[in-house]
């Protein structure tokens, strides 16, 4: 049975709280960074502590959790082995394989994504950015000498929990055995503890994820991609816009169908005409057993290709490559009258699994960026996440109407990485673990 | 620019094929040494489970599962090899996963009477079940025809059933 009071919390339950801060660090000194890790499970008075799943009795003002690098176990100096390849090789060497190219090459990411220095990640969650400002104070209290702050990333809960595009967000996660399910219940398949952390069965029948060395280290710990997108909210409008007018269609429906929700949340297989704004235990609970052909619900839909669910795909694991997704918003909300105001907006977090290569990876080689793996797709990618390079089906959005089979070309690169880390999530122990107490 | 196009008609799949050819589909000729005393009894093994009813034999329902192999066929050679060939869609490696999650047990089967099996159960050693099929897969002298060389088995069956 698994430990919650041993899991670090954002694995399997949402903190819902609207502003977050990611601080980005270097470790000068290993005993300083031991040091300052072992002050955040050991209960020392005044040091903020690492958050895990145990349910709350009351919800505090802010949350933490920590991650580390590949470099940073290296830095950290404590002898572990058995970790992927993926994890080691780290996020710019992956960089091509999850469509990290073009614009969203490396070459181009904050600096400190690039950094061989990128050591140690700390999230902070915060009811407020007064929180959140008193969180990253008595976090950072007395890490110096030791650790040298590279970067900080905050997010930020714009009003009605939409993301710049205007889609609520946030709406489906998975519920990992055995903590409750984070939201309304679903008829979605209860994901095995050992999908999401280490040392537990997997998703895959007969198999567990293999516990990197010592198990102290790995064991009850998990895997994330830290990504930074940014969302090109000007380009949105005007492909709604366009295409509208194109297809003689409303831009909402235009949004609906390259989502696969409409900007409120309901899903356009429960709702395919007209946004019929559903309840909210409604919204995730569906399937598309009745949608075979994807004519309620695109195909290649943005939230279908991420979670096809029953759906009939290669490989059959429609509902075995789901990640836990902790992110917010950045930038300031889209003024439609100042389309190109200056500031920067997307979304910031982790995409958290028990294998790096089996989720996060699979999810952006196979089911974003190339459509081989579901009927009618071709070679066409993610409307969000697909990078626009080249001409043709890359570019291209298929689907189906009462009409017949449709297409909407030349899609503009909507998201743009602006820097990923492959992070690794250790339990309480292997904190304890890393901090040599 | 965005434009859009509406075909009733049309197919799916173009494109230019994956990073490793021209073709969406890939051959697999893996070739396994049996154990000199295990031969009969493999041969039994395998004609019997070939002689199961569709919906009953498990090499069947897991390919039907997969969704990504397009033939597939057991063939003895000399008796003292078992071949699998079969032509398949994708990243073997990327979807060693899905694949040894519905067919690892017929796996086990075949490979407790071969000369040097890695680890099993398969499901439990994916990665070594790998590198077992690497090591052991003959290919082909390129090139690799495909009389539909953008088409998956998601796409084809897709149509069929209209």
């Amino acid at each position: 049975m698994l430990d919650l009071s041993d899991v670090q919390g954002l694995v399997v339950r949402g903190y819902t709280m609207p502003t977050a801060r990611h601080l980005l660090l270097r470790v000068d000194s290993a005993p300083a960074a031991r040091a300052l890790l072992g002050s955040l499970v050991d209960g020392t008075p005044g040091r903020p502590q690492v958050t895990t799943a145990t349910p709350w009795t009351e919800k505090p003002e802010a949350c933490l959790n920590v991650a580390v690098t590949a470099t940073g176990l290296q830095a950290l100096g404590v002898p572990s082995a058995g970790f992927p390849a993926e994890f080691t090789a780290g996020a710019v060497a992956r960089a091509a394989l999850v469509g990290d190219t073009g614009p969203s090459d490396p070459v181009h990411w904050r600096p400190a994504f690039t950094d061989p220095g990128f050591h140690l990640l700390l999230s902070l969650a915060a009811v407020s950015p007064a929180a959140r400002d008193r969180a990253t104070e008595a976090v950072l209290a007395g890490t110096a000498p030791g650790l040298t702050e590279l970067d900080r990333l905050d997010g930020d809960l714009l009003p009605g929990r939409v993301d710049h595009f205007g889609y609520v967000d946030g709406i489906s996660q998975p519920t990992v055995d055995p903590a409750p399910p984070p939201g309304p219940p679903d008829r979605l398949p209860v994901q095995p503890t050992g999908a999401f952390l280490l040392g537990h069965p997997s998703q895959f029948t007969g198999h567990s994820y293999p516990v990197p060395d010592p198990p102290a280290l790995g064991r009850n710990g998990s895997f994330a991609a830290f990504r930074v997108m940014a969302q090109d909210v000007a380009a949105f409008c005007a492909l709604l816009a366009e295409q509208a007018q194109r297809t003689g269609t409303s831009e909402e429906l235009v949004a609906a169908r390259l989502c696969g929700r409409w900007r409120s949340g309901t899903p356009l297989v429960l709702s395919p005409d007209t946004d019929a704004r559903l309840p909210p235990e409604a919204l995730n609970d569906f399937d598309y057993a009745g949608d075979q052909r994807g004519e309620r619900c695109p195909i290649g839909a943005h939230v279908r290709r991420m979670h096809p669910r029953d759906s009939p795909v290669a490989g059959g694991g429609g509902a075995k490559h789901r990640v836990v997704r902790r992110g917010l918003t950045y930038g300031p909300p889209y003024d439609p009258a100042r389309p190109d105001d200056g500031p920067e907006r997307g979304v910031v977090g982790l995409f958290i699994g028990a294998s790096l290569r089996d989720q996060f990876e699979f999810l952006m080689a196979e089911w974003a960026l190339d459509g081989l793996f579901a009927p009618g797709l071709g070679r066409t990618q993610d409307p969000f996440l697909g990078t626009g390079d080249g001409t043709g089906a890359g570019r291209a959005f298929r689907f189906r109407t009462a009409a017949g089979r449709a297409e909407l070309t030349d899609l503009p690169r909507l998201v743009t990485t602006r820097g990923g880390a492959y992070v690794f999530l250790p339990s309480v122990t292997g904190i304890r673990h890393l901090a040599g107490t | 620019m965005t434009g859009v196009t509406t075909d009733a008609t049309s197919g799916t799949g173009t494109g230019s094929g994956t990073g490793t050819g021209t073709t969406v589909q890939s051959p697999l000729t893996l070739v396994m040494p049996v154990r000199p005393e295990a031969r009969a009894a493999l041969r039994a093994e395998v004609e019997q489970l070939q002689a199961l009813p569709r919906d009953q034999n498990p090499v069947t329902t897991a390919l039907d599962a997969i969704g990504t192999v397009h033939f597939a066929r057991f063939v003895f050679i000399d008796d003292e090899r078992l071949a699998v060939i079969t032509t398949y869609d994708g990243d073997f490696e990327r979807y060693i996963m899905d694949f040894v999650d519905h067919i690892g047990p017929v796996f086990d089967l075949l490979l407790k009477h071969m000369a040097d099996p890695p680890p099993l159960p398969v499901q439990q050693h994916p990665e070594e079940f790998l590198a077992y099929v690497r090591r052991h897969d003959l290919g082909c002298v390129g090139p690799f025809y495909s009389a539909y060389p953008t088409r998956p088995v998601i796409d084809i069956r897709a149509d069929d059933a209209g």
